[in-house]
């Protein structure tokens, strides 16, 4: 078991890094978290996306731009493969699964594969509908996958004004569905008028609504069977 | 800024020849503060060993200019773009020749190829684009294939259109690639290879080195 100082040291390695993105030192620091036994899930969450967190707050601040984005999240996914097959069972109270997709006409989907990419080390079951996602698929694969949460991207202003037709339908078709939005052109303030439950700017953040979305809806549903059947046992 | 130390470093690290372009007529609206192109040439057969040292000296490249607190974004050899990762997506930004010819390290000859003066078409090539304010060689901006047309001639599937090329006319279209790969298909004995290579065998600029040993000195 490592120290307390060397834990510090292994994952402020990972998260620096990441800003780095300097692929080489990931990949000796997850190696080294692995060989002196630190918890994976600490090593991918406090050193990898802390990192990447920076990274976002960098490219926010334009002293990164979209190359410097891309080679931060190679990095961070070289740091994954390592980490990934050791994570035991997370441990984050929450499980769900998530529809994921980018919508009909639009190909910018390095976001979506980022925040994906995150769901699926929290241990989500991804359902990734890909890139021009016809706006359609996305009720039938809610549908169909009974998923918990419907994430969907879009980077470009001209296909922001389909989000909102999916967001009604799926409303209308299935009220307790958990909808998120993301991508470059979208606010708060859209997400919040179009009646999505989370928005998230970037992957990290993605990840953090997203759990409090999937637990908030759990906990609304034990609470509706509780009070529609309150004989019958919990699932 | 002055590119000299970086010449330097890459050419005694094995590079055959490395230049620095002016790209910013080239650059599209991501890496727009990337102005500067450093391409890098070596001159060896395409194989294994030439792609891993391609590899190591764009990694030279980058390290020198990170270093220094510059960004950058690697174009790797044709020849070595592992597919998967997300900075993959940014290699169609810019090619190869545009950092050649704008570093005035060669021209698109009749071929398509990039041809030097010294090693005609025989050069592998990788590209740093930066923000570094390197002083850029001049460029060269038109073809000096002239009336040479042996690749026209010897093209065994007839896919060379034999035009000049010109920085102007950045879309016309040199050779069919359509056809090129055709012939792949009908010989067997080029399975292993990319394409036949004739135009690069028989280009003149490749042989200046042969024709200057013949020659009294």
């Amino acid at each position: 078991m490592a120290s307390e100082e060397r834990k510090k040291e292994i994952l402020e390695a990972l998260r620096h890094g990441v800003i780095q993105y300097d692929e080489d030192s990931v990949k000796e620091a997850a190696q080294a978290a692995l060989d002196e036994g630190i918890d994976p899930n600490e090593a991918i969450f406090d050193g990898l996306v802390s990192g990447m967190e920076e990274v976002g707050r960098l490219f926010e601040a334009q002293e990164y731009f979209v190359p410097e984005l891309l080679m931060s999240a190679d990095a961070l996914y070289v740091g994954l493969d390592i980490l990934k097959p050791h994570v035991q069972k997370m441990d984050l109270g929450v499980k769900g699964s998530v529809v994921i997709g980018t919508v009909e006409g639009d190909v910018h989907d390095i976001g979506k594969n980022i925040v994906k990419m995150m769901f699926d080390v929290a241990g989500f079951t991804v359902y990734d509908l890909g890139r021009d996602v016809p706006l359609d698929k996305f009720i039938e694969e809610q549908i169909k996958t009974d998923s918990d949460l419907v994430c969907l991207s879009a980077m470009m202003t001209t296909t922001m004004v389909g989000m909102q037709k999916i967001i009604e339908t799926l409303k209308a078709k299935n009220p307790n569905v958990k909808i998120m939005i993301g991508g470059a052109p979208v606010s708060k303030e859209i997400a919040e008028k179009w009646g999505a439950d989370g928005y998230a700017p970037d992957a990290s953040n993605a990840l953090k609504e997203a759990i409090n979305m999937v637990s908030a809806l759990k906990k609304l549903r034990e609470e509706s069977q509780a009070k529609s059947s309150p004989a019958s046992p919990s699932k | 800024m002055s590119p000299a130390p970086l010449k330097r470093h890459l050419l005694s690290s094995g590079a055959t020849l490395v230049g620095v372009g002016d790209a910013t007529e080239a650059l599209s609206a991501d890496i727009l503060h990337l102005k500067r192109a450093v391409a890098i040439a070596l001159n060896r057969g395409l194989n294994r060993q030439t792609v891993t040292l391609l590899a190591g000296l764009q990694r030279e490249a980058e390290e020198w200019l990170k270093k220094r607190g510059f960004r950058f974004l690697s174009i790797p050899p044709d020849s070595d773009r592992r597919g998967g990762k997300f900075i993959s997506r940014l290699y169609e930004l810019f090619s190869h020749k545009t950092a050649a010819t704008c570093s005035g390290l060669g021209w698109v000859g009749k071929s398509g190829l990039i041809i030097n003066e010294l090693y005609g078409p025989r050069l592998s090539w990788a590209t740093v684009l930066t923000d570094a304010p390197l002083s850029p060689d001049p460029p060269i901006t038109s073809s000096r294939c002239g009336q040479c047309d042996l690749c026209v001639k010897y093209c065994p599937s007839g896919a060379i259109s034999g035009r000049n090329w010109s920085r102007r006319e950045p879309f016309a279209e040199f050779v069919s690639y359509e056809k090129c790969r055709a012939l792949k298909g009908r010989r067997a004995c080029f399975e292993e290879k990319p394409n036949c290579g004739l135009c690069i065998n028989i280009c003149p600029y490749a042989r200046l080195d042969i024709w200057k040993g013949a020659l009294p000195p």
